[in-house]
């Protein structure tokens, strides 16, 4: 527009020429043709960006393709290539000989049908026309008929329909020459012609399969004989999926479960579930030269673990179920993988990745295959996070206490309030005013009396299980009351302030305490400790008890310094429990003997109802003996169940008091050279003990320690049952988190690389954080010691914050439909809950009980020779399908197997000396004698024992039921009945057994103890109750395949192809020749029959088992058996061991 | 200075239309003023000069002769407007290419989200809540404005000025309308620039530190004074409210009768009209900066106390 300011000049001057019109004679073409043009131009960007921009799945899809397909063309060619070797190998054309003879006669036979079935296609063509044009003429009619409503107009459909069924119908067909015919038929004669034709071509095709057959089976022996010797498809099969890439239709690949999960990730992700094997450097990986391009290899590879599609079908399960990651995004990486803010389930990072099955399978505490997460979970149980965090499912026992408790608490309320109601009945009743009243009222009070009964049942069940509860529940660490007994009273606060330095790795964590805490702390502790004074022990054998360390299975969970067993420098064991390489320094030598004895053996027991250790004078009040143990559980206070064992998963080894005392001088020896702590006499000092007890209680000690006067105390964590689904916003990341969103490390300032959520402001970035050092979110605040996060530092290697960073990643709430979470049921469902309790007791560090993964025992270096490892424990792989599940629960029970008459002869003994007596501690104090002591119940021939655990009633069931659903048991287990043997068959199995083709009690024990000192395996006497026929029958055929390395030997036994049996692989006494049944049978039957008197009849009998080495005996079958019993060295037979 | 934080305000999607004002409401007003200032000059120069208004007739734009003395809508004014909008659709289309619209988290009903905003152009109206109870700030402010916004024309008795530029001929209009408006984009700028966190005042610049912690006691007034039972405090805050209207609405009459020429359309002004256009003035255009203005300078919270509302 013009300007106005200059108006008066303009007016001034002389109109000569007349000016423009600003408006009138401007042209605003120019303007509006450019800014169409920028509408033009972008209305194409919007295009572009439409079909581009917001699609880059299309480029990925273009890449793919082409780098899919150049991957094909040199795939097929190689696999071309092998398989033409393949193809002129003579196997090969043997096999592709005898199919072609057979196609050729396949073809002679087919001919003539062949030719009938293509006359019989021509008839069906003729006939099929006319025929299906009167059908639905007729069923068009007949639904007339149905709908309509008059009688009369039924009537005269009805006629209709009927008139032209008798009406004929003209075609032509060709007749079995095949020459064309006009044929004129009626509807039902055309109905079975046409009939009649479709059942003889259905025949004809019957047939033609029939005569085919042998061409099939020859074509399908040559195909599997290619396919077994080419690795990979063949290039036929390549040359299918070349065919599908070139079809390759581009569009969004979706996966839609249930409505709830929709995932579009195989739009970039093309080659997860292709069938061939697709890596990075097969679809063009540059090693890093083009960073572009490698996101792209990396895209297209194959799905890592291809075998869990077996059981995660994804197209039931689909991608983002597990992984994480918006499953919808499709506009750019970040949106799909659910990495920006507002995602909420991000894509887990690799190392997490198995976070991602534990939202399914959260009850699982074992998950084959999920090793990070397992690691996870057992780290969280074992370094006692359990203990101040609560998490559904871990220490369940306790809680489950607690709620055992709390329903007797109110159930003896309310039969307080029914007595209360009975008493105030019955008096109603008295001065009822008629009878009538009288007696109804007195009815009630006798209902309420029986309301009583059933109340009270209750309570029992509740104590009954509280008494149980109380058996299982444990503490990850050592019971405190008894430190006055048990520790060097300098050593306290020196472990305190860093029990890293003195045991690295421990599972006692670092507190964040100053020395005037640590003073207070353990002068609290050590005041609060019961005063009892441990009898004198004499010293022991060190060198025995080293040997009895070595040897009983203490690695299994211990772990030593090699040097103090001989065995190199560097620690060698389990780290289930503690490392002893130290353990003389702090531990005295009179509890340590006491311990090892026994280590479930209180000092005194702890009423839970009167909430404090029981002394000798409350037992002598009841003039009782001071002894308390599974038989004696009960308060003689109050009748109640008393916690009558210590708090810890170590078992009961059943040593003799001699090696007892031979171990604990051994282990007593284990200190450092010239160890002197500073005296500690503050422990003493009584004003330090209430501030003590008040830090005791903020660092929550008694989560995983007995404390007294803090039996009770609630677990100071927070819940983290659902942390990983915890909104961000929710993890106080403190001053830390301005920082952090922005993508600064907090702590060193430098860029992260990772921006916002996906560095440290994230959850995993929490997580490991406050893993690695739990005090970081205190950075830069100004707290008082009170406010201070309490959290120890738990010096995790980096790994184990990978670990548990997963487990609590995937502890998230989950929103995924039923039909696809993990919901066993029986066998599989005890397994599931089994695991807890083998975990718990760490069962796998001396056995093998998952299928691969090897037990602490098996990798120790003393197990490493053949020989030694037939000392290892039995594996327990197949111990389900071993062993009768009510013998499996009876020896868990008591491994020992000890005898009833044993086992009443040594109640005898304790009575003896458990008199009631004055304030006499002695019976808790002394070593008491043990059930089944120093030997093991079935294999006495192993060093290593199988302790005593003192499980409760329910984890032996859960324990039997999950050896039973390991191995797919059914359950209950009803013992095969096997056919009594006959006279001479007893006769042929008992010289069998004793031939020296099978010199089964060469090994196996036959209760001679002379003879029993060098067995490798198990009385036969004990197979009718513990094994399970089936079993032993497979054992005999394939140990190896059952239990790798024993020296059982295999191929006892061969097939008799003729009779369809198996029969002994060696020269058979002369009354087999015969016998026409089963050699392996047979024996089961003997083993599972054999009687004391039938063992010592083959002792004597039979082939000596004694002394004389065996002479490898004549004939080439027995010789191999002989090799392959033959191991160890200086031994002429090798034990042979069975299960 | 933590630039880090203000590039965060100032680059999210949301915020990319009261940006945009922060340049756009300055650049108009530039150009309406001056538009408005060359008018009234000329209207001046022709006041002086009756024979120049007689050959001067294209409403405020200079004439010359030759020129046609009247233009037609079409296509004069409409291909202007044309221009316009494909310049407006082609911005509207990089925009939308540009930016997309910001899905956020699914809602979730146990947290709320920190600062948690209403869209830009509600700002305004929730930085009011914290000068106002929630229902006068959401109900009766809001409707006021509305209200007072259609009743404004109908209380204007000045003549000119219809369909130009001016100042000098409006200017308690423009300055009534320009009072608002500027007030209503601070508004909008507090409740986008300024407000953090636990919606405290931050200023453009400072980090939103979820973890400040503030000294910031707001009291009523009565409470200042020491009036504590409740009939006194609902009888004093109702004497001051009163006293404000006062002296409101006197410095408003001296400001619309400033000059002579606001006292001649004074003059022409009915009592109704007066008294609707003092009510609106006062309860919006002024009641709203000086409730500011004495919450955040003297952290008065509210004047008027009563069991059932405050002001």
């Amino acid at each position: 527009m013009a300007d106005n300011t200059q108006s008066e000049q303009l007016e001034k001057r002389a109109p000569d020429t007349p000016e423009r019109d600003p408006i009138a004679d401007s042209s605003m073409s120019g303007a509006l043709l450019i800014s169409s043009l920028l509408l033009v131009v972008t209305l194409l960007w919007s295009l572009y960006d439409e079909v581009v921009g917001q699609r880059p799945w299309r480029g990925y899809q273009r890449d793919f393709v082409s780098k899919y397909s150049e991957y094909l063309d040199t795939a097929k060619t190689r696999q071309g290539r092998s398989e033409a070797e393949i193809k002129d190998s003579p196997e090969y054309q043997a096999l592709d000989e005898a199919y072609k003879t057979e196609k050729a006669a396949a073809e002679e036979k087919t001919r003539p049908i062949d030719a009938q079935s293509k006359l019989l296609d021509e008839k069906l063509t003729a006939v099929t026309a006319p025929f299906t044009d009167a059908r639905s003429w007729i069923v068009a009619k007949t639904y007339q008929l149905e709908v309509t409503e008059s009688e009369s107009g039924k009537r005269s459909i009805r006629e209709t329909i009927a008139e032209r069924k008798q009406k004929k119908i003209d075609f032509k067909m060709p007749n079995d020459q095949g020459i064309e015919e006009e044929k004129s038929l009626t509807f039902p004669e055309l109905e079975a012609l046409y009939n009649g034709l479709r059942d003889e071509k259905a025949r004809l095709g019957a047939e033609r399969v029939q005569l085919t057959q042998a061409r099939d089976a020859a074509q399908k022996k040559r195909d599997e004989y290619m396919q077994d010797h080419l690795g990979g498809l063949t290039a036929e099969q390549v040359g299918g999926l070349q065919k599908k890439v070139e079809d390759f239709k581009f569009e969004i690949k979706q996966i839609n479960v249930g409505g709830v999960v929709i995932d579009r990730c195989e739009s970039c992700h093309l080659g997860v579930r292709e069938p061939i094997k697709l890596s990075r450097s097969d679809m063009g990986w540059t090693d890093g030269e083009y960073p572009d391009d490698d996101a792209e290899a990396t895209a297209f590879v194959s799905h890592p673990n291809r075998e869990l599609f077996k059981t995660h079908d994804p197209e039931r399960f689909g991608c983002s179920t597990c992984h994480g990651g918006n499953g919808r995004g499709t506009t750019s990486v970040e949106k799909g993988h659910g990495r920006y803010k507002h995602w909420l389930w991000p894509l887990y990072y690799k190392e997490n990745v198995e976070a991602g099955c534990n939202q399914c399978h959260n009850r699982d505490r074992v998950l084959q295959g999920a090793e990070t997460l397992n690691r996870g979970k057992n780290l969280f149980q074992v370094r006692g996070c359990a203990g101040c965090h609560r998490y559904e499912a871990f220490d369940r026992e306790a809680d489950a206490l607690s709620n055992a408790r709390q329903s007797i608490k109110t159930l003896e309320l309310e039969r307080d309030d029914r007595r209360r109601e009975i008493t105030q009945t019955k008096a109603a009743a008295d001065s009822a005013p008629s009878d009538e009243e009288a007696a109804r009222l007195l009815k009630k009070a006798e209902a309420l009396r029986q309301m009583i009964s059933q109340v009270d049942a209750r309570i029992d069940e509740f104590d009954i299980q509280a008494k149980y509860l109380m058996q299982d529940v444990k503490k990850i660490g050592p019971n405190l009351k008894e430190i006055k007994a048990k520790l060097r009273k300098d050593w306290i606060p020196v472990w305190l302030s860093d029990p890293q330095a003195f045991r690295p790795g421990t599972k006692m964590p670092t507190f964040r305490l100053d020395d005037d805490e640590i003073k207070a702390i353990s002068a609290f502790l050590w005041q609060s400790a019961l005063d009892v004074k441990l009898p004198t022990q004499p010293q022991g054998d060190s060198a025995h008890g080293k040997e009895l360390f070595k040897t009983l299975g203490c690695l299994g969970c211990h772990s030593i310094n090699g040097q103090a067993i001989d065995m190199g420098n560097q620690v060698i064991g389990g780290d289930f429990a503690a490392n002893l390489s130290r353990v003389g320094e702090k531990a005295n030598y009179d509890y340590i003997v006491r311990w090892v004895h026994n280590p479930r053996q209180r000092l005194a027991p702890y009423s839970p109802t009167l909430k404090r250790d029981l002394t000798p004078a409350d037992y002598k009040k009841k003039n009782l003996p001071f002894v308390f143990d599974d038989d004696h559980s009960k308060s003689p206070v109050d009748g109640r169940e008393l916690q009558i064992q210590n708090m810890t998963v170590m078992p009961n080894f059943r040593l003799s008091d001699q090696d007892a005392r031979d171990i604990a001088t051994f282990l007593s020896q284990q200190t450092r050279p010239g160890v002197n702590y500073p005296s500690a006499s503050f422990l003493d000092d009584g004003s330090l003990s209430a501030q003590g007890k008040q830090l005791v209680q903020r660092y929550g000690c008694a989560s995983c320690h007995e404390i007294k006067g803090l039996e009770d105390e609630q677990r100071i964590g927070t819940e983290l049952t659902l942390e990983g689904s915890k909104p961000i916003e929710r993890l106080d990341f403190a001053l830390l988190q301005e920082p952090a969103m922005r993508g600064e490390d907090p702590v060193t300032g430098a860029e992260s690389g990772r921006v916002g959520r996906e560095g440290w402001y994230d959850h995993k970035g929490f997580f490991e954080n406050k893993l690695r050092s739990p005090g970081i979110y205190d950075r830069g605040k100004v707290k008082t010691a009170e406010e201070r996060l309490r959290m120890p530092n738990i010096y995790l290697p980096e790994k184990d914050v990978t670990a548990l960073t997963t487990f609590l990643l995937g502890s998230v709430e989950t929103n995924l439909p039923q039909s696809i979470r993990y919901n066993p049921s029986g066998g599989k469902k005890s397994v599931q809950d089994g695991w807890w309790v083998v975990q718990k007791y760490n069962c796998m560090g001396c056995h093998n009980v998952l299928v691969g993964e090897d037990s602490i025992l098996m990798g120790l270096p003393m197990y490493q020779s053949a020989d030694d490892r037939e000392q290892l424990p039995p594996r327990l792989t197949s111990e389900g399908a071993r062993v009768n599940p009510d013998w499996l629960l009876r020896f868990l029970k008591d491994p020992s197997q000890t005898t009833p008459a044993e086992r009443a002869s040594l109640a005898q003994a304790v009575a003896g000396h458990a008199q009631p007596g004055g304030d006499d501690w002695t019976p808790s104090l002394g070593l008491h004698s043990q059930p089944g002591a120093n030997r093991n119940g079935v294999r006495r021939y192993l060093k290593a024992r199988m302790p005593t655990f003192s499980f409760s009633p329910n984890e032996l069931q859960a324990l039997v039921n999950f050896f039973m659903g390991a191995s797919s048991q059914a359950q209950p287990y009803i013992p095969e009945q096997l056919e009594p043997l006959a006279a001479d068959e007893q006769g042929m199995a008992r010289a069998l057994f004793s031939s020296n083709a099978a010199p089964c009690l060469k090994c196996h024990m036959t209760g001679d103890p002379a003879h029993d000192a060098k067995a490798t395996a198990p009385n036969f006497l004990l197979a009718p109750e513990r094994l399970k026929p089936a079993w032993t029958r497979r054992w005999l055929l394939e140990p190896q395949l059952i239990s790798p390395g024993t020296s059982m030997p295999s191929e006892l036994f061969k097939r008799d192809q003729g009779h369809e049996r198996w029969v002994f692989n060696g020269p058979t006494p002369p009354a087999f020749q015969t016998y026409e049944k089963d050699h392996v049978d047979l024996l089961v039957r003997y083993m599972f029959q054999i009687s004391l008197e039938e063992q010592r009849r083959l002792g004597t009998g039979g082939g000596a088992p004694s002394a004389a080495p065996a002479t490898p005996a004549a004939g080439s079958k027995t010789a191999s058996v002989e090799r392959k019993t033959r191991r160890g060295a200086g031994r002429p037979i090798a034990a042979i061991r069975a299960p | 200075m933590d630039w880090a934080q203000l590039w965060t305000i100032v680059s999210a999607p949301d915020n990319v239309p009261i940006v945009a004002m922060l340049f756009l409401v300055p650049f108009f007003l530039w150009l309406g003023l001056r538009q408005a200032k060359a008018n009234d000059q000329l209207a001046e120069q022709l006041e002086g000069d009756p024979k120049l208004a007689k050959t001067h007739h294209r409403k405020t734009l200079p004439w010359k002769p030759h020129w046609a003395r009247e233009l037609h809508v079409w296509p004069y004014l409409l291909r202007i407007e044309f221009l316009a909008v494909i310049i407006v659709t082609v911005i509207l289309f990089v925009w939308s290419i540009t930016l997309n619209a910001p899905l956020e988290e699914p809602a979730n009903p146990n947290l709320t989200m920190n600062p948690s905003k209403a869209p830009w152009y509600f700002l305004g109206l929730q930085e009011m809540l914290v000068y106002f109870d929630p229902w006068i700030a959401g109900v009766v402010m809001p409707s006021l404005m509305l209200v007072g916004l259609m009743a404004f024309p109908y209380v204007d008795s000045n003549p000119l000025g219809v369909g130009y530029y001016t100042w000098k001929q409006r200017k308690v209009a423009v300055g009534a309308f320009l009072w608002g408006f500027i007030m209503w984009i601070a508004l909008i700028f507090i409740g986008t620039f300024i407000r953090g966190p636990g919606w405290v005042w931050f200023w453009p610049g400072q980090t939103w530190d979820h973890n400040v912690q503030l000294y910031e006691i707001n009291r009523d007034l009565p409470d200042i004074l020491g009036i504590t039972s409740q009939p006194l405090k609902g009888i004093f805050g109702l004497l001051v409210v009163v006293a404000f209207y006062l002296i409101a609405g006197l410095a408003i009459h001296i400001l619309i009768t400033w000059s002579k020429f606001e006292k001649k359309i004074f003059e022409r002004t009915t009592l109704l009209q007066y008294a609707v256009f003092q009510f609106f003035a006062i309860t919006v255009l002024v009641s709203m900066p000086v409730k500011l203005l004495i919450r955040q300078l003297f952290r008065i919270k509210y004047v008027m106390v009563t069991p059932w509302f405050n002001i």
